[in-house]
């Protein structure tokens, strides 16, 4: 294959990864199973470095994948796999104006900022904050914006189309609840698209290079990758054309020499290359085509130095922990109430990266997006918010899809015992206290019957089971008492396991006298 | 073509559009109400679908209930996510073996849907329904956004004045209840009347402001041209959910009547307890919404 052919191969490749995980988060209707959305997200290489602490075997192929791509052809993790790194392509190319494809120019990397940020926020993600990695995470941004920026209008689209349809009784398409991102939410990510935008319009993949973690982790691989882009001194006439197409800004065309560790393998500059002066071939370290990265001496201490206060800093990870604020909003829970699966809040903020696939997977949007509910070591992390919808009994689809293993898979048969929280009754809000008639809204849709009803004072009256209750917020939902819901889930902050319920056999009806009792 | 004709054509074109449309919004005006030779068919020991064969027969065939060109809807009892054999939703052969008698009627069109209270997609899925009813020839409808639902006055509403109506149920020339016998913690038991709660959007209004009379106030609102109680699995305990299978008891029975109140009356006493013990059964007798003097009634009874 001729090395013209590269960039061609590597559009196409990036556009075949891009579409479909793209189609993931605004999928309205659930039409991607589980496992196609385990093997989308399986290779996205920061949630694969965090599920390694969750001790995921199947992650570990994924991730040890990209490594072995990473050694072996240099970023085309970048260039391809990265969501988001296509994304700013998309950004970069529609930069119309003159020669813009030629706007580039080699600037040396800043190491410095972006080992430093690495550094820094690999310390606070070990000590359990994930606040730094969930603004800076490539894949969870990409999500993020999905999630909250395209999926509200792709839902507007599909309803409009549907009510359409409705009014012939044609029942082809679904109108979709339209949730309304929160401001914040809306604020947050449409500043992370407008610099990512900008900078990628500018740029290039400015992005990748100082700000990204993966692009930082996975640029001391390719530091060492086997093949590599080269400079054949022979051919190149030194015309510049290589440098100035490279997004990545990498290539020094004056002095020929390419600092790998940041080239994300895009190959636009061996496409320019009018006299094939740029190679990609097996790295031979030769006193000619030297491209070891200008990494000098004072950087490498500050770095150590920065990776040997982090280990320091290990130990006192609980001077991290992040501080819960006071409950607000709708729900009476005093502490945010993680999905089934995450095993408590300490492990899910400490594992959750937020890219929000999981709220978009929810068939009932029960699982919503939060801002600090759980801190700002959770910054953004999903919550499950029971004015929306109650979780569904059989339902496990955010443990099979979450990428980092903040939400584990669980068995239907093992969710259906996670008690995530407990209900709490308050009989002075109550219906059936406050205008003394039936109610039972809560019990009606309880699925473990853990709330129950007990005749009292000749009406029927809710009451808790704690050991059978699950904190689903079928009970919380449905109440149906204004303005506080009168039975309400107090979250548990480590998840426990409840009894399974149990229920007696219904003795078969006494035969009547006749052949029908009436 | 001259002004006149013209005009003519115009005019002739509006009259027929407006009656036809006025059909369509009142299709009871032009209803003829059926002289049926019972007034309860009850028959027990088959399956549902044979069951229902017999007794749609009893009250002479679905001919009796659905003309040639007519729009009907059944709402079955969809609520809830569980298999079939959890007794929470209506057995879906008996919906299925429903949908064929109206397409054999001439029925031009059959739909199904229910407001459930699980995830819509699970309980139409997961109870059979959405597949037996689609096989059968229906055309299965969601009712899962409150687009669906119009607002009507309840006539003769003591507390529930207004209501949010799923639209098919306000334009379907025949309305069949379907709903499934159950125990029911805070009605204590669900069946004809309990169903038609499926059939609106805010249900909350209902539980906030007197359940039974609300029940009974919607009753009376839209009665439904025939009631078919599915009472052959029976769930006994721990409803309308239901937590496991412990809770279900066969009982092979089924209840077909125009009349809801006598529809109810006779399931509760299929379940065991007295219907003036059940509050709604009681208001809306009183209402004369419907009969629960079974022993006044012409009832067909059939063992199989």
């Amino acid at each position: 294959m001729a090395l013209r052919h590269l960039r061609t191969v590597r559009v196409v490749v990036s556009l075949l990864l891009f579409l479909p995980v793209l189609f993931m988060f605004i999928d309205l209707t659930g039409i991607l199973p589980a496992w196609w959305i385990g093997a989308l997200t399986a290779p996205e290489f920061i949630p694969g470095v965090v599920r390694l602490f969750s001790g995921i075997g199947a992650g570990v192929a994924a991730l040890l994948f990209v490594t072995g791509l990473t050694l072996t052809f240099g970023r085309v993790y970048c260039s391809t796999i990265c969501p988001l790194g296509t994304l700013q392509d998309f950004f970069s190319r529609l930069n119309r104006r003159r020669n813009s494809r030629r706007r580039f120019r080699f600037r040396r990397q800043n190491y410095l900022l972006h080992y430093g940020l690495l550094g820094i926020t690999a310390v606070l993600g070990v000590g359990g904050s994930f606040f730094l990695l969930n603004i800076i995470e490539p894949f969870s941004n990409f999500g993020r914006m999905c999630g909250t920026l395209l999926r509200p209008l792709a839902i507007l689209l599909n309803n409009g189309i549907a009510s359409l349809l409705d009014a012939g009784h044609v029942y082809l398409l679904f109108s979709a609840p339209l949730r309304v991102p929160s401001p914040e939410s809306v604020v947050l990510a449409c500043v992370f698209a407008g610099g990512l935008i900008a900078a990628s319009y500018m740029r290039g993949r400015l992005f990748c290079n100082t700000l990204c973690p993966a692009g930082a982790l996975l640029g001391l691989i390719s530091r060492i990758s086997i093949f590599r882009i080269v400079f054949d001194r022979a051919a190149c006439k030194d015309c510049g054309l290589c440098e100035k197409v490279c997004k990545a800004e990498c290539i020094d065309s004056g002095s020929m020499r390419v600092d790998f560790s940041a080239c994300v393998s895009c190959f636009n500059c061996i496409d320019a290359c009018p006299t094939a002066g740029l190679r990609y071939r097996a790295f031979r370290r030769a006193a000619s085509d030297r491209s070891s990265p200008p990494f000098n001496r004072r950087r490498r201490t500050i770095l150590r130095g920065g990776m040997g206060a982090a280990l320091m800093v290990l130990p006192g990870r609980d001077t991290l922990k992040a501080v819960l604020p006071a409950p607000t909003g709708k729900s009476r829970s005093k502490l945010p109430i993680s999905p089934p699966g995450s095993g408590g809040i300490e492990r899910f903020t400490s594992r959750c990266t937020a890219c929000h696939l999981c709220v978009s997977a929810c068939p009932t949007q029960v699982l919503s997006p939060s801002l600090l509910a759980y801190g700002p070591g959770g910054f953004l992390q999903p919550r499950m918010d029971y004015s929306v919808s109650p979780c569904t009994y059989d339902c496990v689809l955010c443990g099979e899809v979450c990428p980092s293993g903040a939400i584990l898979p669980l068995a239907p048969e093992a969710k259906k015992l996670v008690q995530i929280g407990k209900a709490r009754f308050v009989k002075d809000d109550c219906i059936v206290i406050t205008k003394k008639t039936e109610c039972g809204a809560c019990s009606e849709h309880c699925p473990t019957k853990a709330v129950h009803m007990v005749k009292t004072d000749g009406l029927f009256l809710p009451e808790v089971n704690d050991d059978i209750c699950i904190g689903c917020g079928s009970c919380e939902h449905p109440c149906p008492s204004t303005p506080n819901k009168a039975i309400y889930v107090e979250s548990n902050p480590v998840h426990l396991i409840a009894r399974k319920p149990e229920t007696k056999k219904a003795e078969p009806q006494a035969a009547p006298a006749a052949d029908f009792p009436f | 073509m001259d002004r006149r004709s013209f005009v003519k054509q115009t005019l002739g074109a509006t009259l027929l559009a407006g009656t036809v449309a006025a059909s369509a919004r009142f299709p009871r005006l032009f209803a003829g109400v059926p002289s049926l030779p019972f007034d309860l068919v009850a028959v027990k020991g088959g399956e549902p679908d044979a069951m229902f064969d017999v007794a749609i027969g009893a009250l002479g065939g679905m001919t009796a209930f659905v003309r040639k060109g007519q729009k009907v809807v059944i709402k079955p009892n969809i609520g809830w996510d569980v298999t079939p054999e959890r007794g929470g939703n209506t057995n879906p052969k008996l919906v299925s073996r429903i949908v064929r008698h109206c397409l054999d009627a001439g029925a031009k069109e059959v739909y199904v849907f229910d407001h459930t209270c699980d995830d819509w997609r699970r309980s139409y899925k997961n109870s059979g329904i959405e597949a037996a009813a689609k096989d059968a020839g229906a055309t299965v409808a969601p009712g899962h956004t409150e687009g669906y639902y119009h607002s009507v006055t309840v006539t003769g509403g003591k507390v529930l004045k207004e209501a949010h109506v799923h639209e098919l149920i306000l334009e379907s020339d025949v309305y069949i209840n379907v709903p499934v016998l159950k125990h029911h913690s805070s009605t204590q038991l669900t069946a004809g009347m309990k169903n038609q709660m499926g059939e609106v959007w805010d249900r909350g209004y209902w539980h906030r402001n007197d359940l039974h009379q609300c029940i009974a106030d919607f009753a009376g609102y839209r009665k439904a041209d025939l009631t078919v109680i599915d009472a052959y699995l029976m769930m006994k305990q721990n409803g309308p959910r239901g937590v496991s299978l412990d809770d279900v008891v066969p009982l092979r029975t089924q209840i077909v009547t125009t009349d809801v109140v006598a529809a109810d009356a006779a399931a509760a006493k299929l379940f065991g307890v007295n219907p003036d013990d059940i509050s709604y059964i009681k208001i809306a007798a009183a209402a004369k919404i419907g009969r629960k003097d079974l022993e006044n009634l012409n009832i067909k009874r059939i063992s199989l």
